[in-house]
C-alpha cells in the first residue's frame, strides 16, 4: 500500500487521536491525581503534579497499610491459571466445535450462547454451597482458597472463548488440516501442530480477556477470599475504597497501582498480537 | 504463546495447588468474623485486641471480617447453610440473624453459662440484644450506637441562625433551614437517593415515643402505620421546601456529606460513628458540634435512637468442637471484657453493667460534644428499620425518590412494607 | 459442507469433555437450580429450596406487572440498539481506519484497548467525578464557554435531566476497544493475496473493503453483535456504580436483578431466567442474520 499524505488521510488520523485521547485520559487523570494530595483533587483534579504540589503521600500510605504485594502475587497465580486453562480447554472445544458435524452439537451450541448470559448473581450461591462441601471454602490453605475462585472464573470465561475461537477456526483455510490428515496426522496431532498454532491472534486475545475478566472480577473475589492472605488485588481495591471513602488520593494511587501491572501484561502480550496479525494466518 | 509465557503460567498454576501455609505451631485456631474492617473506626483496635489476645493465650485467629453490606450477609447466611460458618460472629443480633438462630446453629447464652459461669457476667442480660425469634440471648454486645443532628456551626454564624438546643422545636428547625436556605447555603446534607435511613427514623420517631417507635405496624391505617405516612409526608415537605441539596435524589451520601463538610451545608443527621470520619475530612473540628434532633409533637428532642445492634456469637460448630470450645470463650470473654468495650466504645452505650471508663482525655472537640449529647438524653429507641428484612426496607428506602417526588403516595408505600413482610 | 477428513468422530469427546464439564458443574447446574427458584417461594438467601408457588408461575405474572421491569426493559431495549450501532459500529469503522493506514497502527491497536484494562469500580468512580454536579468536568467546562451562568452557578445534574445519555456513554465508550481488537484480528485473517489480485483488477479502496473485507468480516462481525446482546443485557457493574437503585428511571435488566438478589431470591432469579431467554432468543436471531450466506468457507 502506498502511503502519501492527503486530506483522507488527515481527516482518518483526526479522529483516530481524538477517539485515543479519549481512551488515554481517565489513566492519565488516574496517575497525574495519584501523586496529588486529597485537597488539591478536589479543588482542581486536572492540574499537573508539579512543583509543590508533587506528593508522594498517597503510595506511602498505601504501602505502609496494606501488603500490595501478597495481593499482586494471589492475583497472577488466580488470574495466570484462569487464563492458561481457558485457552487450552476452548480452544480445544473451540476446533471440534467448528470442524465436526455431531449430533448434540445444536444443542451445545445453545448451551454455550446461554452460558454467556448467565448473570453471576445467580450461579453464586449454589456454588458457594458447592465448593463449601468440598472443603475448599474458608480452609487455612491459600492455595485451596484460591483454587475456588480459579475453578468458577474459568468457567465463567469459557463460553465467551469458544464462541470467540470457533468465529476464528472459521476463518482458517481447511487445505492445512487436510493435507495433515493425508500424512496420517490423527485428530490431536492435526490439533496441536496445525490448529493451535494458526489461532495464535485469536488465543492471545482471549488469554488476554481471561486474565483481565479474572483480575478485575470483584464479585468472586468477595465471596472467596475472606482473609488478608487470601485477598487478591481487585478485593484489595475494595477494602481500601472502603476504608478510605473520600480520600480521593488513596483511591487514586490504588487504581494506578491496579492498572499498572495489567497494563504491562497487555503490553507484553500485546507484541503477540501485532506479530500475529501481519505475519497473517496463512503464511503463519 | 511462547514455551516461556506457558512455562510461567503452567508453574504458577502448580504452585497455587500446592502452595500450603505452614502448620501453625501450638495453640488453637478460630476462625473468626466480625464487621471490624474498612471504615468501621474500630477496624484497628480489633486487629489489637486479637493481637493481645494471641500472645495471652498463644492461639491464633484466622480473621475473616469485612465491610458489612448486603453481600457480606448474603456471604455468612449462605455460609451457615454450607457448612463453612466460622467459630465465633460477631453480627446482626436484628432480623438479619434469624435464620442461623432459626436452626440452632448458634449457641445461647444460658448454655455457654451452664458450663461457664462467668461468660457475659459483667453485662446487663436485658441489654444484651434478644433474638427476634425466641427471645433467648444469643450473642454479646459491645459497642453501642447513637443517631444525632451533626452541625456546621460557620455555615450557621453565615446565615444568622442559633445553634439548635435541647428546647428547640419541630417548626423553630424549619425556620431555621429556610433562613439558611435564603442566605445561600443548603440546610440539610442528606442523599435521599442512598442514605435516607437516617430522616426516615427521626421523621416518623417525630410521630411517636420512645416506648411506642420500635413497633412495625400491623397495618398501614392502625396507629403505627399512620406515624410512619406522616413522617414520610413531613420528608416529602422537606424536600419540596428545597431544603436538602438540589441534587440529593442523584447525589451519593459522599458528595452530599462533602458539602457538610466543605461549609456549604449546616446539618447532617448521621450515627455515632461519623464521628471518626467528620474529624478526619475536616482541619477545623471546633467548628463542629452535636446537637438533639429538633422534636415534635410527643416526641421530645431530647428522645433520641440508639441502642446495642450487633454482638459476638459462638457457633454450635465451634461449641461441639472440643478443641474450640475453650479457646472461642475464650476469645469472646476477652473481647467482651469490660477493658476492651470501653476502648471500642468511646462515646457510644454499652450493656456493661458497671457503665464503660473510655480514656476522656483523649476526646476530641467533637466527641467532648457528643459526652454532653448522650448525657441529654431523656428516652432512648433502637432503630425500627432493623427489624425489617432487606425486601421490607426496599419500598421506604430505595424507592423514597418516588415517593418525594409524588410517583408513590406515602401511604401506599407504607403498605408495601407491610405486604413485603407478611410475604 | 462437511469436511470428509473430519468423519471420525470417536474421539471428538475428549476435546468437548474438559471444557463442557466445567460449564456444567459451574453453570448449567446452578442455573438449573436458579431455574427451580424462580418458580419457588423462597424466605432466605441461600437456603436451598422452598415452597412451590402457587400458582407456580406467579413470580412471571409479577414480572408482567411490573412498572419498574417494564422500565428495565425498555432501557435494556435502547441499549441494545445503541450498543450495537455505537460500540460495533465505531469499532468497525475504527478497525477499518487502522487497518489501512501505515504509521501508528500499532500505537492506536494498543492504546483502543485501554478502557477495558479498568475495574468498573475505576471507572464509575471517574465518569462520576466527570458528571458530578458541583464542578464536576463537564458542568465545569459548559461554564467556561458561557453555556451555563457562571456567576449564578448554574449547573446541569446529568444523573437527572440526561439520565439515560449519562449511563450509555460510559458503557459504550469502555466496551468499544473490545470489540475493535476482535474485529481487527477477523480483518488480519483476511489473506491479503484477496486484496492484492482485486487492486490489479483496478478495485479502489473503498471498493476493496465493499466487496472484500465487509463480506469476510461478516462472522467476527456476528459475534460482536452477538457479544454486545448479551452484554447489554446482563450489563451492570458500571450502570450499578453511576446510577444505584435505577435511580432517575435508569433502571436495566441487568441493574433491576442485582437490585432484588438479596430481598427477593426467587424473583431475582425469575428475572434471571428473563434475560438468559432473552439473550438466546436474539443472538439466535443474529445468528441468522449473519451467517445465512456463509458460503465462503466451504
Amino acid at each position: 500500500m502506498k502511503k502519501k499524505f492527503s486530506i483522507g488521510y488527515f481527516v482518518i488520523y483526526l479522529f483516530l487521536i481524538l477517539w485515543a485521547l479519549t481512551t488515554l485520559f481517565p489513566l492519565i487523570w488516574s496517575v497525574m491525581n495519584s501523586f496529588k494530595d486529597k485537597k488539591m483533587i478536589y479543588s482542581n483534579s486536572f492540574s499537573l503534579p508539579v512543583g509543590e504540589a508533587f506528593s508522594l503521600e498517597n503510595y506511602k500510605n498505601i504501602f505502609a497499610n496494606y501488603n500490595i504485594f501478597s495481593a499482586y502475587r494471589n492475583s497472577l497465580i488466580i488470574s495466570g491459571t484462569v487464563a492458561f486453562a481457558v485457552i487450552f480447554l476452548a480452544s480445544m472445544a473451540a476446533y471440534i466445535m467448528c470442524r465436526y458435524h455431531f449430533r448434540l452439537k445444536k444443542l451445545l451450541s445453545l448451551l454455550l450462547y446461554a452460558g454467556m448470559m448467565f448473570p453471576i448473581y445467580s450461579t453464586i450461591i449454589p456454588v458457594l454451597r458447592m465448593q463449601a462441601k468440598w472443603g475448599i471454602v474458608n480452609s487455612p490453605h491459600v492455595g485451596l482458597n484460591l483454587l475456588s475462585v480459579i475453578l468458577p472464573q474459568i468457567a465463567g470465561n469459557l463460553s465467551f472463548a469458544i464462541i470467540v475461537l470457533e468465529g476464528y477456526i472459521r476463518t482458517l483455510p481447511i487445505d492445512l488440516e487436510e493435507s495433515a490428515f493425508l500424512e496420517g496426522c490423527s485428530m490431536f496431532q492435526t490439533y496441536f501442530r496445525i490448529v493451535f498454532p494458526l489461532c495464535k491472534p485469536s488465543i492471545v486475545t482471549v488469554g488476554i480477556f481471561s486474565f483481565l475478566w479474572s483480575y478485575n472480577d470483584l464479585f468472586t473475589q468477595m465471596f472467596f477470599l475472606r482473609t488478608k492472605e487470601n485477598w487478591a488485588i481487585t478485593i484489595l481495591l475494595n477494602n481500601i475504597a472502603s476504608k478510605e471513602g473520600v480520600n480521593y488520593g488513596a483511591l487514586f494511587s490504588s487504581v494506578t497501582l491496579i492498572v499498572i501491572p495489567v497494563l504491562v501484561v497487555y503490553l507484553i502480550l500485546n507484541k503477540y498480537i501485532i506479530k500475529g496479525m501481519t505475519v497473517g494466518a496463512v503464511k503463519g | 504463546m511462547t514455551k516461556k509465557t506457558a512455562l510461567i503460567l503452567a508453574a504458577s498454576a502448580a504452585a497455587a495447588l500446592t502452595m500450603t501455609q505452614a502448620a501453625y505451631a501450638d495453640g488453637i485456631t478460630i476462625n473468626v468474623t466480625t464487621t471490624y474492617a474498612g471504615e468501621d473506626s474500630n477496624a484497628q483496635n480489633f486487629k489489637d485486641s486479637v493481637a493481645a489476645w494471641e500472645a495471652e493465650t498463644g492461639n491464633k485467629v484466622e480473621d475473616s471480617s469485612a465491610t458489612s453490606d448486603e453481600a457480606f450477609k448474603s456471604r455468612i447466611i449462605t455460609d451457615f447453610e454450607a457448612g463453612s460458618e466460622p467459630d465465633v460472629l460477631f453480627f446482626f443480633n436484628g432480623v438479619d440473624s434469624n435464620q442461623f438462630v432459626e436452626q440452632g446453629k448458634v449457641v445461647s447464652v444460658d448454655e455457654i453459662r451452664a458450663e461457664y459461669p462467668d461468660y457475659a457476667s459483667n453485662m446487663k442480660d436485658d441489654l444484651l440484644g434478644a433474638s427476634p425469634v425466641d427471645g433467648v440471648n444469643y450473642s454479646i454486645p459491645v459497642n453501642g450506637y447513637w443517631e444525632g443532628m451533626f452541625v456546621n456551626l460557620e455555615v450557621l454564624q453565615a446565615a444568622g441562625v442559633e445553634v439548635p438546643t435541647n428546647e428547640t422545636t419541630w417548626d423553630e428547625f424549619l425556620e431555621a433551614c429556610q433562613k439558611i436556605k435564603d442566605a445561600g447555603y443548603t440546610p440539610i446534607a442528606a442523599s435521599l437517593q442512598e442514605v435516607p435511613h437516617y430522616w426516615f427514623e427521626y421523621a416518623i420517631y417525630n410521630f411517636q415515643t420512645p416506648e411506642t417507635h420500635n413497633t412495625v405496624p400491623e397495618s398501614a391505617d392502625d396507629e403505627y402505620g399512620q406515624a410512619w405516612t406522616a413522617g414520610l409526608n413531613d420528608i416529602k415537605a422537606l424536600y419540596e421546601a428545597g431544603y436538602f441539596p438540589e441534587n440529593t435524589l442523584t447525589a451519593t451520601d459522599a458528595e452530599t456529606f462533602q458539602l457538610f463538610t466543605s461549609d456549604k451545608a449546616a446539618f447532617l443527621i448521621d450515627g455515632s460513628w461519623k464521628i471518626g470520619g467528620i474529624a478526619e475530612a475536616v482541619d477545623d473540628l471546633e467548628n463542629y458540634t452535636i446537637v438533639n434532633v429538633p422534636g415534635k409533637n410527643d416526641r421530645k428532642s431530647t428522645d433520641e435512637i440508639g441502642g446495642l445492634s450487633m454482638g459476638y456469637f459462638i457457633t454450635r460448630k465451634a461449641w461441639d468442637d472440643p478443641d474450640k470450645r475453650d479457646a472461642a470463650v475464650s476469645f469472646v470473654s476477652f473481647m467482651t471484657s469490660d477493658d476492651v468495650v470501653s476502648k471500642f466504645a468511646g462515646v457510644s452505650a454499652t450493656a456493661l453493667k458497671e457503665g464503660a471508663h473510655p480514656d476522656e482525655s483523649e476526646f476530641n472537640s467533637l466527641q467532648q460534644a457528643a459526652v454532653s449529647f448522650t448525657a441529654s438524653f431523656t428516652g432512648l429507641s433502637p432503630a425500627v428499620q432493623d427489624n425489617l428484612s432487606p425486601a421490607a426496607r426496599e419500598p421506604i428506602f430505595a424507592d423514597m425518590a418516588s415517593i418525594v417526588n409524588g410517583d408513590v403516595d406515602a401511604a401506599d408505600a407504607v403498605a408495601a412494607v407491610l405486604e413485603a413482610i407478611e410475604d | 459442507m462437511e469436511a470428509r477428513i473430519y468423519k471420525n468422530k470417536k474421539l471428538i469427546w475428549i476435546f468437548l469433555a474438559p471444557a463442557f464439564l466445567f460449564m456444567f458443574i459451574y453453570l448449567y447446574y446452578p442455573f438449573v437450580q436458579n431455574i427451580l427458584n424462580s418458580f419457588q417461594h423462597i424466605k432466605y438467601m441461600g437456603t436451598a429450596g422452598g415452597e412451590w408457588n402457587a400458582p407456580w408461575y406467579s413470580n412471571y405474572l409479577k414480572l408482567l406487572s411490573d412498572p419498574k421491569m417494564m422500565t428495565a426493559l425498555k432501557n435494556t431495549g435502547v441499549m441494545l440498539v445503541a450498543t450495537i450501532l455505537g460500540q460495533v459500529g465505531i469499532a468497525l469503522l475504527l478497525a477499518l481506519l487502522v487497518s489501512n493506514i501505515g504509521a501508528g497502527s500499532g500505537f492506536f491497536r494498543t492504546v483502543y484497548f485501554i478502557p477495558i484494562v479498568i475495574s468498573a469500580t475505576a471507572l464509575g468512580l471517574l465518569f462520576n467525578l466527570v458528571f458530578l454536579y458541583d464542578k464536576g468536568m463537564v458542568n465545569q467546562f459548559l461554564q467556561f464557554i458561557g453555556y451555563l451562568d457562571m456567576e449564578k452557578n448554574q449547573l446541569i445534574d446529568w444523573k437527572s435531566k440526561h439520565a439515560m445519555f449519562t449511563m450509555l456513554l460510559p458503557v459504550i465508550w469502555q466496551y468499544v476497544g473490545f470489540y475493535f481488537v476482535i474485529l481487527l484480528t477477523g480483518i488480519s485473517g483476511i489473506p491479503s493475496e484477496l486484496y492484492e489480485a482485486a487492486t490489479i483488477d483496478g478495485a479502489s479502496r473503498a471498493q476493496c473493503v465493499r466487496y472484500i473485507t465487509l463480506p469476510l468480516l461478516r462472522n467476527s462481525i456476528g459475534t460482536c453483535v452477538i457479544l454486545a446482546v448479551t452484554g447489554a443485557l446482563k450489563v451492570f457493574d458500571l450502570p450499578w456504580t453511576m446510577f444505584v437503585n435505577g435511580m432517575s428511571n435508569t433502571w436495566l435488566t441487568g441493574t433491576y436483578m442485582y437490585s432484588k438478589v438479596y430481598s427477593d431470591v426467587d424473583y431475582a432469579s425469575a428475572i434471571a431466567v428473563v434475560i438468559v431467554v432473552l439473550g438466546v432468543v436474539l443472538s439466535n436471531i443474529v445468528n441468522r442474520l449473519f451467517k445465512e450466506n456463509a458460503d465462503y468457507n466451504a
